[in-house]
């Protein structure tokens, strides 16, 4: 087949097209001009690049093409030449507030990857680094001690929990180990302290006593196999010099945080994307953005006096519970309802919009003659409207 | 939130610019473990090849966070390209719409760049395009014209640009020859000497901006793409003012107060939004010129005498209109897995109306004749009739009088809808204390549409408003009379005023990339130095 040069256009009568006929060479940079509305589009999108697109279209199956939209064939008599065609036009961003140039450009979705395979988590409580180790890390790692470091081998099984836990520590008896260490003491299992349980404690189970030699990997294997079955994955090593404080290092099978137990099942990629449930921040959906309540809005005109509807929440009702709310905070705080807002001082302003917080003041309410008294805190405009909007299902309340 | 890489977790990356994720691609490597570092090779691989990407096409300040909702069109096209040519698809015909809109001349060059990268790769692009720029470093040009709709549709001159130039009989041929060009005004204005202050404007990445506008002069608002041109002019300026002035609800981007709007008295943004999103929108409903016309068929003799109102004259109510397709003049069709079909109605033959109503004649035209005529036949056709012909003027005059008269909204581009407001406010009667604020209007516009819109505004600034125009078009901002150059770069390194002043004075301000490309356009002989 001689290689196609030229894109050959006859014939082209689409919207204003006057029959024209036009080479178009291939593979180089082609600019097509003219004044506006002249035919530039009708030549570029509406003739080559629909019938490019239509061509392709039409090669598929009736049943993908449901899914295309389907172009009409251009007015026009004949084209050559033609590749398949893809158009990069400016109206192509979607208004969805999850797209974001990360996601259209697919860089995000690399990112996730990238997080969830060399990542290293923190963990949010402590500020830890979390592994997730093997156990033959682990004994590649207490190996690397010097030779004659003696220490204990222990399954943290208890943390920071209230209780008395007699009848764990008759269960680790029956399973044939000997110590615990509890709250920094080690205790022989036959004799085992009483505990309040009023309080938090601490328990460990010392599984073994090592030290450190030439072909201890073997037991040292059995034994942590053994700590971390009882603890959830967690071991620790702790040593146990004659002199100065014992030095304690924390393995984890899984990706843990070894001293406040916080656990991350596995990090996979839809842990980082803010569209699924699993990774996004449960306060906004993962959008990032709140809606809330402008104080500008709320306050449209500084020079009113809160009694004569500076607040526009306020304004439209002319019920006299609004007006006698106003007098009550006046009187609480010793302001003149009749100053306009922009006058107040800044505590009272922030009083009306964000509520008294927990400062109590009588309300005085008269309503027809039923004259009654509250004291109770207010509760102000802004968390107000925020509380029914959340409420409510009525759509019209919520504009 | 958790995991982090090189001290980072994924938000804080995603809240980088793309020049600042670039730099940190590169750092990662450097803290990780050899086996962890075998795995992320082919990641980081594809993430730092899209950044790269991204930042060819001039996107260097946008955030990988950044909605996609809020980009502007060009930004968006831009993105879509630097996905394409990752794609490195071969043998491709591609096909873009003006990708230079809305970068600065400095952009301009990278975007140039990569367009010719994505032909090396063996595809072929066409490229719409007013840019002098881009025509010139084209490998052929195509000039359709000579005019605009029905005097379009001809292919003028075509073949490399040298030969463009040499075709005495295409217009574009003309300016980038320069035998034709767009005249720089002897004359600055020297306004009206009163001026609106914005104080410690920081909206976004605007950094305590505080800055005149000076009243009843054409001011340009430059600078390169996303250095808070935007942010300053429209969310600022134009929300507060327009909060103020005319009382809109709006959300402004803070500042501390703007001063001086006591000397105006509206203030009107004139965008690429669509006019209207229905097809029964046209630029006759739009600027109100079909409500004279209907007045006028219903004060023909024949319609008074079969007792017709001007509602007998609308698509749009009961009466007059074609039931068959409720004055739509197309029957749609739904065809299930096949695209919905738009047949010509068979009761009124796309007239919209129905026949008693058609008999209605004005100089043997029915109403259905009139909206099918293009601007400029209905401003001759009405040439008697003032309340219509003023507005169809306007609408020549912005450069509009090839579209037709009923012409559906969905159909008009950006830049013809932007038009179209401005032929609005054209035809109304001037205040003179009006503020107009126009983004970009010269997007999709050919050099001598552009010399046509600036007669228009700166026709605006004679009767004594001022005009607000964000613009990258160097021919726009050579004719202003003040300029505000905001920048240096964009996002993190902009937000500030560069230079302000004339032309002339920007032009001698080294540090602002706008005054170095308008430097050269201010010599009085330009041709003569090519």
């Amino acid at each position: 087949m001689a290689e196609l040069k030229r894109i050959e256009v006859r014939g082209a009568r689409e919207h204003n097209l006057k029959n024209v006929d036009v080479d178009i060479p291939r593979d180089e940079l082609v600019v097509i001009t003219g004044l506006s509305g002249s035919g530039k589009s009708s030549l570029a999108f509406d003739t080559i690049y629909a019938e490019g697109q239509r061509r392709y279209v039409e090669s598929l199956s009736a049943y993908a093409r449901q899914f295309l939209d389907m172009m009409e064939k251009p007015d026009v008599d004949h084209i050559t030449g033609l590749s398949p065609a893809i158009s990069i036009e400016q109206k192509t961003t979607s208004k969805n507030p999850r797209s974001t140039v990360g996601t259209v450009t697919e860089i995000y979705d690399y990112l996730r990857l990238l997080f969830a395979r060399v990542g290293t988590p923190y963990s949010p409580a402590t500020g830890l680094p979390i592994e997730a180790q093997q156990v033959q890390d682990m004994v590649d790692r207490i190996m690397e001690l010097k030779e004659g470091t003696r220490g204990f081998l222990l399954a943290p099984i208890i943390r920071d929990r209230k209780g008395e836990y007699r009848k764990e520590m008759l269960e680790l008896r029956k399973q044939g180990f000997q110590r615990v260490k509890v709250d920094g003491e080690f205790y022989e299992l036959d004799t085992p302290p009483k505990l309040d349980k009023k309080f938090r404690h601490d328990i460990d189970v010392v599984v073994d006593r090592i030290v450190i030699r030439e072909g201890l990997e073997t037991r040292l294997a059995d034994s942590l196999r053994t700590a971390l079955d009882l603890a959830d994955g967690i071991a620790i090593l702790e040593t146990a010099p004659k002199e100065g404080d014992p030095e304690r290092i924390t393995f984890s099978e899984n990706f843990a945080c070894p001293v406040s137990g916080f656990t991350i099942p596995e990090i996979e990629p839809r842990l980082f994307s803010f569209n699924a449930p699993f990774g996004a921040c449960p306060d906004c959906d993962g959008l990032g953005v709140e809606l809330f309540f402008d104080e500008r809005l709320v306050v449209p005109d500084a020079a009113l006096p809160v009694a004569e509807g500076a607040l526009a929440p306020w304004r439209k009702g002319k019920s006299p519970y609004f007006l006698q709310t106003i007098e009550a905070i006046a009187k609480h705080y010793e302001f003149d309802a009749k100053l306009p807002w922009k006058d107040l001082p800044a505590h009272v302003q922030q009083v009306f919009l964000y509520g008294s917080g927990e400062e109590e003041i009588e309300f005085r309410y008269d309503e027809a003659g039923r004259v009654y008294q509250v004291q109770r805190v207010f509760e102000g405009v802004i968390p107000n409207m925020e509380r029914r909007y959340r409420e409510t299902d009525i759509s019209w309340v919520r504009e | 939130m958790a995991v982090k890489i090189a001290g980072l977790h994924i938000g804080q990356v995603v809240e980088m610019s793309i020049r600042q994720a670039a730099e940190w691609c590169a750092s990662v490597p450097a803290t990780l473990s050899a086996q962890k570092n075998e795995i992320a090779r082919a990641i980081l691989k594809e993430i730092r090849e899209r950044l790269g990407f991204l930042n060819n096409v001039g996107l260097e300040y946008l955030t990988l966070s950044r909605n996609a909702g809020t980009l502007s069109g060009g930004e968006s096209q831009r993105i879509r390209l630097a996905s394409q040519i990752g794609s490195g698809l071969t043998g491709v015909l591609y096909v873009l719409d003006e990708p230079s809109i809305g970068l600065h001349q400095r952009d301009n060059d990278r975007l140039l760049t990569t367009l010719k990268n994505l032909r090396d790769q063996g595809n072929t692009v066409i490229v719409v395009e007013h840019d002098e720029e881009a025509i010139r470093e084209a490998d052929y040009v195509l000039d359709i014209g000579p005019g605009a709709g029905v005097h379009g549709g001809k292919i003028i001159s075509s073949g490399t640009p040298a030969d463009i130039m040499a075709d005495e009989t295409s217009v574009t041929g003309d300016y980038l020859a320069g035998r034709r060009e767009i005249a720089i005004p002897a004359e600055r204005r020297k306004g009206n000497g009163k001026s609106v202050r914005v104080v410690n404007a920081t909206g976004n990445n605007l950094q305590s901006v505080s800055v005149d506008f000076p009243l009843g002069k054409f001011v340009c608002i430059t600078g390169v793409s996303g250095g808070g041109k935007s942010t300053l002019t429209v969310e600022t300026l134009f929300k507060t003012a327009s909060m103020k002035l005319n009382g809109a609800r709006q959300t402004p981007a803070p500042c501390e107060t703007i001063k001086g709007l006591e000397h105006l008295d509206k203030v009107i943004d004139i965008d690429q939004r669509p006019i209207g999103r229905t097809p029964r929108s046209n630029p006759a409903t739009y600027t109100g010129a079909f409500t004279p016309i209907r007045d006028w068929f219903a004060g023909l003799p024949e319609a008074k005498a079969r007792g017709y109102k001007p509602g007998r004259f609308s698509f749009n109510v009961k009466g007059g209109r074609c039931e068959a397709c409720q004055g739509d003049g197309v029957i749609k069709i739904e065809m299930h897995f096949l695209p919905d079909v738009y047949v010509t109605c068979e009761t009124c033959h796309g007239a919209r109306y129905n026949r008693e109503t058609l008999e209605i004649k004005f100089k043997g035209k029915s109403i259905a004749d009139v909206l099918d005529m293009t601007v400029e036949d209905a401003q001759s056709f009405f040439k008697a009739v003032p309340a219509i012909r003023d507005k169809m003027d306007a609408l020549v005059r912005v450069g509009l009088g090839y579209i037709k008269v009923g012409q559906q909204a969905t159909t008009l581009s950006g830049g013809e809808a932007q038009r179209v407001k401005l032929s609005k406010e054209l035809a109304k009667r001037s205040t003179g204390k009006t503020l107009y604020i126009l983004d970009e209007p010269t997007t999709g516009l050919h050099f001598e549409d552009v010399r046509k819109l600036l007669d228009v505004l700166h026709e605006l600034v004679e009767q004594g408003n001022s005009v607000v125009v964000i613009e990258h078009n160097l021919d726009v901002i050579k004719t202003a009379d003040w300029i505000i150059d905001i920048g240096p770069e964009g996002g993190d390194g902009g937000g500030t005023v560069v230079a302000e002043g004339t032309p002339e004075d920007v032009a001698k301000t080294p540090e602002s990339h706008t005054g170095r490309y308008l430097g050269p356009l201010l010599k009085p002989n330009r041709v003569a130095a090519e």
